[in-house]
């Protein structure tokens, strides 16, 4: 980290005249961007300030970046949410050149066409993550391999998937094996999760719900997310996070510097620490999502759950990874998940 | 002696119904000596919280100008809407009902929406954002409540007072002080309080129109429910509790809202 | 009550209502008119250049069943919630407004408000450690009877139900004392002198006389709690979809304001007619 940190208060010296700014971070709270970990050390070394704003969805995070032009300097954007932050002229491309530690960055991600436009890079590809399940290691003994146990009558009463109509049918699609980003058979998915609505405790909504139920015994089985789940377990909640053989769905979160922003120069050093390998293993060992920088996630102890569960090179073709979805497939998605719902 | 049965089966349910209302206030007490992160049972008991809670400034802040808005709003919320009720009561005009009616909307539309219409009508008009933009939304949204708790109590008031003080020479600025706004007190207290409480668990409003890094203690508390919040949120809560407790206390040995007359 | 006579009482009236009628001009009323126009397009003008006016946002609410559905389910919720308060919380305002005096109803009325001053949610995630499996209710009540009890509310309506009565009975219990801690004790007594029984009392006089206090009680519980989304998806699990949780999708989930907005808008009108619709009744009640 000195090193790194080093460079960045050199750089920050040399740089005009080296006044200190304050940079605003639109993130979710208490996701990386916003932990003292990761402020202060940067502030010590740079002399900026970060302040953090938060959103509580994606539609929000929209909302404030059009109606507060110039009130924030670096924003995370889930990749699918990129393409229309740039088609709006929301955010600005990045100067790669200016981020020391994007060479890390996997091609993969590097080049990923929802994070880039024109050749430019408009998202830096921060963290990734998959959407699967956990099981409840006090009363689920025996880990399974598929998806079907959601499904299970044994737990019958005792399993929670998410308050979401996109990834409810995703996870339709998933069991019902067909392409999450190109569902052909809605009919399928529809009533694949109308036979799943007995089977549910409830919907979560938040990690604090997620965390609170299992804690509590309510639950056995329930959807999750990778990053979340590393937290919980690094809590200290006995869960384990299972990729089925019916797969699961990958998403990649990238950090973007708004068009309006006022402190570019500034934003991009935040940023460059953000995919850092010191600042990601600090991170990890507190839960975190896999980096997308290759050169952190190799940085993390051979023990990590990153690197055990997430790292496991047969697990690749078995990821399916989020495209957009377009407002019209949205919203007929939130309309079937309305209707299954009401229906209880 | 039916009298005293009667009035001590009233006073058996009172108490049932105080236990009731403080039932998952005690919880939330209780869970701020508790050790589990998740609020796991059984409890084991610790300061941790408190410690972890003191030390942490942002928390500190946000409830000293949670606590700071919410007062201002009470005043001017309080002082506008007991106007507004004691015009709605004392005259008859055109649109009147139309005025009492234009009290629902804020209450019935979800603060949602409320909230979103005010960010982009403020953003359009100028008011920006900011502590003051904060404090404009908030007065409004306590406003009906203020409006239909006073108009509640001035509905039981006797006109006739008023006449009798007036014929006995009190021009309408003595009857006004020293008749009807004593007998409407209880009601203006009442209303003041549920204008504090509305502002004080305000969230929405708060969230759009706060500027970044100048979160009260709701928004707070909604943003952190994502990641999970810890039971700091339980200590700080118990600390407010506490204290408001304490200066009503103090307050009910000054001053008389519950009426005698 | 005066009649509009002279030009002083008329400035008076202006000067007394303006202040507040203005305020709620400027940060609701507009901004609500804002969205009531939106409720009328096909997208918005922000995003679209070529939007333009329809009535489709109110349509779907007409072709879709599942919003007349949980619009439904939201007003049943709103009626028993506010029964639930009125009959818990009438006989408490009753009970602090006639039968305790001096201090001790000062204290306690301050007592029946301050719950309400702590954070919302803090408290429905109270309910739900009360509630639900293992949770400190079936632990509390463990100690009173032998056997092992399962009581499983949590994540049911009658969850909902608590938790939402729990935030609302403080409305009723203070608008009720305040009309009933009004009634002049002379006209019990005299009422009580000329052989009146308790009960009469209570149905000839002091109900009808608190009614207004009751009816403000009563509205200020039943208006929000049609429109509430929070409590009934924390609490209510798998049965906790109601109206506002299609109103905050629209928001939340897609970006669909149009539609969201026609959705609050419908539930306006419903929830005032339903108010015009109950307020003949309750003033023949009245008198």
């Amino acid at each position: 980290m000195k090193t790194f940190l080093l460079t960045l208060s050199v750089a920050a010296f040399a740089a005009s005249g080296a006044l200190a700014d304050e940079i605003r971070v639109l993130n979710w709270q208490g996701y990386g961007t916003d932990q003292d970990f990761a402020v202060e050390p940067f502030e010590k070394a740079t002399g900026h300030k970060v302040v953090h704003e938060y959103f509580n969805s994606e539609q929000e995070m929209l909302t404030k970046l059009r109606t507060n032009p110039g009130a924030y300097d670096v924003v995370l954007i889930n990749s699918i949410y990129t393409q229309q932050a740039v088609s709006e002229g929301l955010i600005a491309p990045v100067d790669t050149s200016k981020i020391e530690n994007f060479a890390g960055i996997s091609e993969k991600f590097a080049t990923d066409p929802q994070l880039t436009s024109d050749g430019e890079v408009y998202g830096v590809p921060w963290v990734w993550g998959l959407t699967s399940f956990a099981v409840n290691n006090n009363s689920v003994s025996e880990v399974p391999d598929s998806l079907e146990i959601l499904w299970d009558p044994e737990y019958s009463g005792r399993v929670a998937i998410r308050d979401d109509a996109v990834e409810a049918m995703h996870f339709g699609a998933l069991a019902t094996g067909q392409d999450i980003n190109d569902i052909k058979d809605v009919d399928a998915v529809k009533e694949k999760l109308s036979s799943l609505m007995p089977n549910l405790r409830t919907f979560w909504s938040s990690e604090n719900d997620w965390n609170q139920y299992m804690a509590a015994g309510e639950l056995d089985v329930a959807t999750y997310w990778s990053g979340s789940a590393a937290r919980s377990i690094a809590f200290g909640l006995p869960i384990t996070f299972l990729v089925p053989k019916e797969g699961a769905i990958g998403w990649l979160d990238g950090l973007s510097v708004p068009a309006t922003s006022e402190h570019k120069d500034a934003a991009l050093q935040f940023i460059d620490w953000m995919i850092d390998p010191e600042f990601y293993t600090v991170w990890d060992a507190a839960g975190a999502p896999a980096s997308a920088n290759t050169a952190a996630a190799a940085a993390l102890p051979d023990d990590a759950f990153n690197k055990t569960v997430l790292g496991n090179p047969d697990l690749a073709d078995r990821i399916q990874f989020m495209a957009p979805v377009s407002d019209e497939t949205r919203e007929s998605y939130l309309e079937i998940w309305q209707g299954l719902k009401a229906a209880q | 002696m039916k009298t005293s049965l009667l009035a001590h089966a009233g006073r058996v349910w009172l108490a049932l119904i105080l236990f009731f209302l403080y039932a998952p206030i005690l919880v939330m007490a209780a869970m701020s000596l508790n050790a589990s992160p998740f609020y796991q049972l059984p409890f084991k008991f610790t300061t941790e919280w408190y410690e972890e809670m003191a030390g942490n400034e942002q928390i500190i802040a946000a409830a000293i100008r949670s606590v700071l808005i919410a007062c201002v709003t009470t005043v001017i919320a309080t002082a506008l809407g007991t106007c507004a009720s004691v015009a709605l009561f004392r005259y008859d005009f055109k649109g009147k009902r139309l005025l009492q009616v234009l009290l629902f909307p804020p209450i019935a539309i979800p603060w949602l929406i409320t909230g979103t219409a005010m960010l982009i009508f403020f953003f359009f008009i100028g008011i920006g954002r900011g502590t003051p933009a904060v404090i404009v939304g908030h007065v409004a949204l306590a406003l009906p409540y203020v409006i239909v708790t006073v108009t509640a109590r001035l509905s039981s008031f006797d006109i006739a007072l008023e006449e009798a003080a007036r014929s006995l020479g009190a021009d309408s600025w003595t009857v006004l002080r020293r008749v009807t706004l004593p007998w409407i007190s209880p009601g203006i207290v009442a209303g003041g309080l549920f204008a504090f409480a509305v502002s004080f668990d305000q969230f929405v409003v708060s969230y759009f129109l706060s500027e970044p890094g100048d979160s009260t203690l709701p928004v707070m508390i909604y943003t952190a429910i994502r990641k999970g919040f810890t039971p700091e949120i339980n200590a700080i809560s118990t600390i407010i509790i506490t204290l408001s407790m304490g200066i009503m206390f103090l307050a009910t040995r000054k001053a008389k809202f519950g009426g005698e007359h | 009550m005066a009649e509009l006579t002279n030009a002083s009482d008329r400035r008076r009236l202006v000067a007394l209502l303006s202040p507040a009628y203005l305020w709620l001009l400027v940060a609701v009323f507009l901004p609500l008119s804002a969205m009531l126009f939106f409720s009328f397009l096909t997208d918005l003008p922000q995003d679209t250049p070529d939007w333009g006016f329809t009535l489709g946002n109110y349509a779907r609410f007409l072709s879709n069943p599942t919003y007349g559905t949980l619009l439904w389910k939201s007003v049943t919720l709103g009626l028993t919630v506010t029964l639930a308060c009125i009959l818990i919380g009438y006989p408490c305002a009753l009970v602090l407004a006639r039968t305790i005096k001096g201090r001790a109803r000062e204290t306690l009325f301050l007592l029946v408000i301050l719950p309400f001053w702590s954070n919302s949610l803090v408290r429905i995630f109270s309910w739900a450690i009360v509630l639900r499996g293992n949770g400190v209710l079936e632990r509390f009540l463990e100690l009173f009877v032998p056997f092992d009890l399962r009581l499983n509310l949590m994540f049911t309506t009658t969850a909902v139900v608590i938790g939402l009565v729990h935030s609302y009975l403080p409305y009723v219990i203070l608008t009720s004392y305040l009309a009933l801690q009004a009634i002049d004790d002379d006209i019990i007594e005299a009422a009580r002198s000329m052989g009146a029984s308790r009960l009469t009392i209570l149905r000839r006089l002091l109900l009808p006389l608190s009614m207004p206090g009751l009816m403000a009680g009563a509205v200020l519980v039943f208006v929000p709690v049609v429109g509430s989304f929070m409590e009934p998806r924390i609490l209510g699990g798998r049965v906790g979809t109601y109206y506002g949780t299609v109103i905050e999708d629209q928001f939340v989930a897609v970006y669909n304001w149009p539609l969201g907005a026609a959705l609050s808008f419908i539930l306006l009108a419903v929830v005032l007619l339903i108010l015009a619709l109950a307020s003949p009744i309750l003033r023949k009640a009245n008198t």
